[in-house]
């Protein structure tokens, strides 16, 4: 019956266009922010997102180039914590509120979002324009707040606002503007990001009052609810061409970030019935000691959500209506749903792993419908300092990239970042050498790192950098020891690993802490590659022939493990190849 | 035997994706001549020589010919270029493999870039490395140089690529090792990443380089077989091939430099608008080039048009990016032939796909089931059956009008409604596409469309310059003459023109500008010395531009300057810039200089644009027909006027329909128009 009302109100044309304008707004603020940001991590790795949400906080429409964590809804869950805090009736026109609460978006403190109210007239709440960017630095025990990996509690990483107005009925609050300079130890950099993100706020609501105004708001809540339900149709289509059932999957994590030793079960139970799914994270670990704990909007949900566009509609534009179809259970307790105090500086990191684990789960179900395992671990690594040529202090923020799943349609992709990030550029070498002491000696594929299969896993980088002075360093690994898995008879694909390299000196491992280096001493990080799909036996050995050619294969493995026998050419050997073959399955 | 004839002819041709068209003018005479021929896929130069017989060309009578191509971007569209080697600094061979890391589609499970330019077996290191502050720590082994020559020869490649690390700021390794394998290498393409930009950015320069040696060779080739059969056809004077940066550039250099052809055709428009602008005293405009399968907008500000790097080919969600000046143009698939289609969940889209010329639309009666936009325009009467290319092509109303309703309508459920309904909704729709790409050029970089005029051409575009226009409360449409050939008219206006790109990270203070006077002398002598060498006769003219940004900031902003003023001076420019785009600006943030743009130009000679329209004395009987304005109310009888029959002065209301060859102009109600002195109609858009 709402169908048939709405169709009355708006013809598919005009509601079309409609969803065009909307899109369009937070796509155009996305790149303002890109052009006028002051932080690398802001601008190159688009540590940002914006977008519109209705007057409940309800998603309408999100960036296209926004990191997927975010899509999750941080936005609207921000929003719902403004009213629930103040009241609806003391949210004015003007108004510019942030929030970086670990109790409401169970992220990081360095993720502030910021947003102001959208009236369709005098006392007609419509909606919310939100930017949320990732501050450089908000305070704690070290240099970016959120680099602390010794953290156990959340009050080491920073400064918290809970939903305070920054600008109140279009006047400055400059109380809050000393408050937020004066607990940052890059003031400059942070004030020049918060003037991006105001400016990116207020334009964007210009931009959805005129649209309002152009369609009018009843109009404009039409479309919106047209928009949410063909989204959930095309979503629910998705879960209907998944196989019916209860589908698990493990997987586990390094350790807590503290102790060493202990893995984190990683358990997921995904059911599927009909047209609706449910991603099921009561098997997970409970709080972590370390900082991977997140909040259950900022770690249950965005794992759940991103998996669930992953399978069942990547190509629709992220809003409430993609994800109807899913429901989420999760118990209090667990890493992915931390209390408030716990903890969060790394509160992404053990995403990319269980968006990983619940995609495993699916594929138990249907292989075609799945990947072999990423890499799986964003591999953060700091150099920060004083900079010996200008005796400032600076920061250099990178993660790695490493091998993708190989899946039924061919061999994994990458190197890529993880499951978690999307459009995100790593910072390039001259520009971390212009403006770092630091000398990046090689990043380069690191051969025979991929899961092997008839479709091999994409390949896993190495990467060396030389600190040229004194500097701190601090590092998150993970994987090293769940590595990325095959499917369907696929091998897995190598783990990350981290080793410090002192000039002189006897090398050690370091996946997850903090360190001084010395000029001269090196780091080197290894990041994995994707597991493998089907066996490998059964590879064309011409493709396997390019591999070892390329040298993303060395001839042993092609012959231990693909069973592939080549000429001192690289050509394969046809006859030689057959028996290995009939030999039977290699050293897997 | 007769006197030879005087050179008077100045030539145009634009090698296009489904057209070649040519524009030539006669000095003496103050003639043009126009033609249009289909692109020849086998042999471009075939198409070439197609279109100078159709115009009716004498190549010896020639002054001078200007040409621009395809041929760049489809050798590196279609992986057709020469089988190339990559040389890198020790431990970065990767660099052209392993990209950015980013996904543009985050949820695509299989989402895969195409692949690199130069497979890796043909990947080579040597030792040699630059720090990225300037330091030269190891200088390559003229040894290992020549091992590696042997390597390479042994390989059957024709090209080979050298693109080191931080080399935009010390080339001296990249120089030495390009000139050494060009010398051991006879007959192999060489080419050096700083050859061609001095910007950083590894693994952008390395795959400029690489695109340029994939593309070198082919350039060499098919620059000799049209420079034979032109002079086959008495073409005796010079060539000059069509730069993406808007400039001409000698045959000669385009060999050393092929790449800077990579958006050769598109940027004859923005020229030609550049110089409308220019005379008509527009300062503002967005030039709006709409074809069969895409539409393009630049934006053009005091005759100049923005440049952009870097350029992604193959687009940006999983092309490879160039550095280098490319004219900055924002393309999208809605065309004349865009195709519309309703998914899964009954959503509408118009494009990206094309019906192109074979089998077009539904409407062309050559197979085609699918309808596109030209049905739309058909059924709504914007254009008539029998006057499409000047009556060459009966259209069919009745088959456009079908397949709209079956591939649109029914699926919508949009068939209880008058077709035109649909009609209309699929030209919005296409137009939402439209204005989007403008949107894009404009406000994500700062500007304001109302500031503007809309500068309509192509074969689609003049139908919807008031449209266009209205829906982005933009004032005033104009459409050129002959907007079917203007790529064309545009080249003819090119001057010969280098920019020369110099990075440079310093801190805005009196040191740095010291540095930064030294290198602008530096970079002017080299631009200056390039092209006025290549016109004969002309000196060069300058300009200069400083980048500079906030500290931290990733954009730079490029900042036109006439003298170097002082610190002060420069930071307050930088200011008042920055504040006019975003409304803000921080006095004391510091200010970072990232380098220095030198812009080299040498006139060319042109033709007077007043000369370029061709009009005809007789009048016609007056004729209309209906055509649908939905927000009027629906079919209203509308007249219809050929436009060479409407000379300077002419003015008008709409509704109104003028058509010409190769495009069709419509004014909706409440619009008025007039006919300027170079025989631009000019629109003024009605409430």
């Amino acid at each position: 019956m709402d169908d048939a009302r709405r169709a009355t109100e708006i013809d598919p044309i005009t509601l079309e266009i409609i969803g065009h304008g909307l899109v369009a707004i937070p796509n155009e603020i996305d790149a303002n922010i890109t052009r006028t940001a002051f932080s690398p991590l802001v601008y190159e790795y688009k540590d940002f997102a914006s977008g519109l949400v209705d007057a409940e906080g309800r998603l309408v429409a999100q960036g296209s180039g926004s990191i997927p964590i975010f899509v999750a809804n941080a936005l609207g869950v921000a929003v719902r914590d403004g009213i629930a805090v103040h009241g609806i009736d003391e949210i004015h026109d003007g108004d510019v509120l942030i929030s970086n609460h670990a109790g409401t978006l169970g992220q990081h403190l360095n993720n502030v979002v910021m947003y102001t109210p959208v009236f369709a007239a005098p006392g007609e709440l419509f909606g919310f324009m939100c930017v949320l960017v990732h501050w450089i630095d908000v305070g704690g025990s070290t240099v970016g707040s959120c680099s602390a990996t010794d953290a156990t509690e959340i009050f080491q990483e920073g400064i918290q606002f809970r939903s305070v107005k920054l600008w109140s009925k279009g006047v400055r609050n400059d109380d809050l503007y000393r408050i937020i300079e004066i607990n940052t130890r890059f003031p400059t950099m942070v004030l020049g990001d918060l003037g991006s993100q105001l400016a990116g706020t207020l334009t964007g609501k210009k931009k959805f009052l005129a649209l309002i105004e152009r369609y009018g708001a009843a109009r404009m809540r039409a479309a919106i609810d047209a928009i949410w339900d063909r989204s959930e149709r095309v979503a629910r289509k998705g879960v209907r061409d998944l196989p019916d059932g209860v589908w698990r999957a493990e997987s586990f994590l390094d350790n807590d970030g503290i102790d060493g030793d202990v893995p984190v079960p990683v358990a997921v139970e995904v059911r599927i019935a009909g047209e609706a799914m449910t991603i099921d994270f009561s098997g997970v670990g409970g709080v972590l000691k370390g900082p991977l704990n997140s909040g259950i909007f900022g770690g249950a949900w965005p794992a759940a959500r991103i998996a669930f566009k992953i399978l069942t509609a990547p190509d629709e534009p992220a809003n409430e209506g993609c994800f109807r179809p899913l429901e989420i259970v999760v118990p209090e307790g667990t890493f992915l749903s931390a209390p408030a105090t716990a903890p969060m500086g790394m509160y992404s990191a053990t995403l990319p792993t269980v968006i990983d684990t619940v995609v495993r789960a699916v594929g138990k179900a249907d292989p075609a419908r799945a990947a072999g395992g990423h890499h799986g671990t964003f591999a953060a690594h700091w150099f920060f300092g004083t900079d010996p040529a200008t005796g400032a202090l600076f920061q250099q923020l990178d993660t790695g990239h490493g091998g993708w799943g190989a899946t039924a349609a061919g061999d994994g992709s990458g190197p890529y970042k993880t499951m978690a990030h999307g459009d995100t550029l790593d910072v390039p070498v001259e520009v971390q050498e212009a403006l770092c002491p630091l000398l990046v000696e090689t990043i380069a594929l690191r051969p025979d790192s991929a899961g092997d299969g008839i479709h091999r896993g994409g390949l896993g980088t190495e990467k060396v950098v030389r600190v040229l002075s004194e500097s701190g360093f601090s590092i998150q690994i993970d994987r090293t020891r769940c590595r990325p898995w095959g499917i369907d008879g696929g091998t897995e694909g190598a783990g990350a690993d981290g080793t410090i390299e002192p000039a002189g000196g006897e090398p050690r491992r370091l996946l997850k802490g903090v360190t001084e280096l010395k000029p001269g001493d090196r780091f080197r990080l290894r990041t994995g590659g994707g597991g493998g799909f089907g066996p490998p036996g059964a590879r064309d050995p011409e493709r396997v022939a390019a591999d070892v050619a390329a040298g993303y294969v060395s001839r042993e493995k092609a012959r231990a493990v693909y069973r592939v026998a080549l000429d001192p050419d690289g050509a394969v050997d046809r006859a030689a190849t057959g028996r290995l073959r009939r030999e039977g399955p290699g050293d897997l | 035997m007769p006197a030879s004839p005087p050179l008077s002819l100045i030539v145009a041709v634009d090698t296009g994706g489904t057209f070649t068209d040519i524009a030539a003018f006669d000095r003496d005479r103050g003639e043009v001549a126009y033609a249009k021929a289909l692109t020849t896929y086998g042999d471009l130069v075939d198409g070439v020589m197609d279109c100078v017989r159709a115009a009716g060309v004498e190549l010896s009578r020639a002054l001078l010919a200007k040409h621009g191509t395809t041929l760049v971007i489809n050798t590196l569209l279609q992986r057709s270029g020469a089988k190339s080697a990559l040389v890198t600094t020790r431990g970065f061979r990767d660099t052209l493999e392993l990209a950015r890391g980013n996904r543009t589609n985050p949820f695509d499970i299989g989402f895969r870039r195409a692949p690199p330019l130069i497979p890796r077996a043909l990947r080579f290191e040597i030792d040699e490395r630059v720090h990225g502050r300037g330091e030269v720590l190891a200088e390559p082994d003229p040894d290992e140089i020549d091992r590696l020559a042997e390597t390479i020869a042994g390989l059957d490649v024709e090209a080979v690529a050298v693109s080191f690390l931080n080399a935009y700021r010390d080339d001296r390794n990249e120089r030495a090792v390009a000139g050494r394998l060009r010398a051991s290498l006879p007959g192999v393409y060489v080419t050096a990443g700083t050859e061609i930009t001095r910007e950083w950015y590894e693994y952008e320069r390395c795959c400029t380089a690489a695109a340029n040696a994939a593309v070198g060779p082919r350039m060499a080739a098919y620059a000799a077989r049209l420079e034979k059969r032109l002079g086959e056809g008495g073409f005796a004077s010079t060539l000059y091939m069509m730069g993406s940066n808007g400039g001409v550039l000698s045959v000669d250099r385009s060999l050393r430099e092929p790449i800077a052809l990579i958006e050769s055709g598109p940027v004859g428009g923005c020229i030609g608008a550049g110089a409308y602008g220019e005379a008509l005293g527009i300062e503002n405009l967005i030039a709006f080039d709409m074809g069969g399968t895409t539409a393009k907008c630049a934006v053009i500000q005091g005759g100049a048009f923005g440049l952009s790097s870097p350029y992604f080919v193959g687009g940006y969600d999983t092309g490879f990016p160039i550095r280098g000046s490319v004219v900055d143009i924002v393309e999208v698939g809605a065309g004349g032939g865009s195709i519309a289609w309703v998914d899964d969940g009954r959503r509408l889209h118009i494009g990206p796909r094309s019906a192109g010329s074979d089998p077009g639309p539904a409407a062309f009666g050559r197979g085609g089931t699918e309808p596109t936009v030209t049905d739309a325009n058909l059924v709504l009467g914007r254009i008539a059956a029998g006057e499409f290319l000047a009556g060459g092509l009966d259209l069919d109303r009745d088959a456009a009008s079908r397949a709209i309703a079956e591939r649109v309508a029914v699926p919508l459920g949009m068939d209880d409604r008058p077709i035109e309904a649909t009609a209309e909704g699929m030209l919005s729709l296409a137009a939402v596409t439209m204005t989007g790409a403008i949107r894009r050029i404009t406000v994500e970089r700062g500007h304001d469309p109302r500031d503007f005029a809309l500068f309509v051409f192509g074969g689609s575009g003049p139908i919807y310059a008031s449209s266009l226009a209205r829906e982005l409360d933009i004032g005033t449409a104009i459409v050129p003459p002959e907007p079917g050939n203007f790529s064309a008219i545009g080249m003819l206006l090119a001057d010969a023109r280098l920019d020369v790109a110099r990075t440079m990270i310093r801190d805005l203070d009196e040191d740095a500008l010291c540095e930064i006077r030294a290198a602008f002398a530096e970079a002017e002598r080299h631009g200056a010395d390039i092209v006025a060498a290549e016109v004969p006769g002309a000196t060069a003219t300058l300009a200069r531009s400083i980048e500079l940004r906030y500290r931290g900031q990733k954009h730079s902003f490029v900042l036109p300057v006439t003298g170097l003023g002082d610190v002060a001076a420069l930071r307050g420019a930088f200011e008042a810039y920055y504040r006019e785009r975003f409304g803000h600006s921080d006095p004391v943030a510091p200010i970072e200089i990232v380098g220095i743009r030198v812009n080299a130009y040498a006139n060319t000679e042109k033709p007077d644009l007043a000369r370029l329209p061709r009009f005809e004395d007789e009048t016609e009987a007056a004729a209309s027909r209906p055509v649908w304005f939905g927000a009027a109310g629906g079919w209203i009888e509308t007249p219809v006027r050929r436009r060479a029959t409407l000379p300077p002065g002419f003015s008008a209301e709409g509704p109104l329909i003028v058509e010409e060859y190769g495009a069709t102009t419509v004014l909706a109600p409440g619009d008025r128009c007039g006919v300027g002195a170079l025989g631009e109609i000019r629109i003024e858009i009605g409430d």
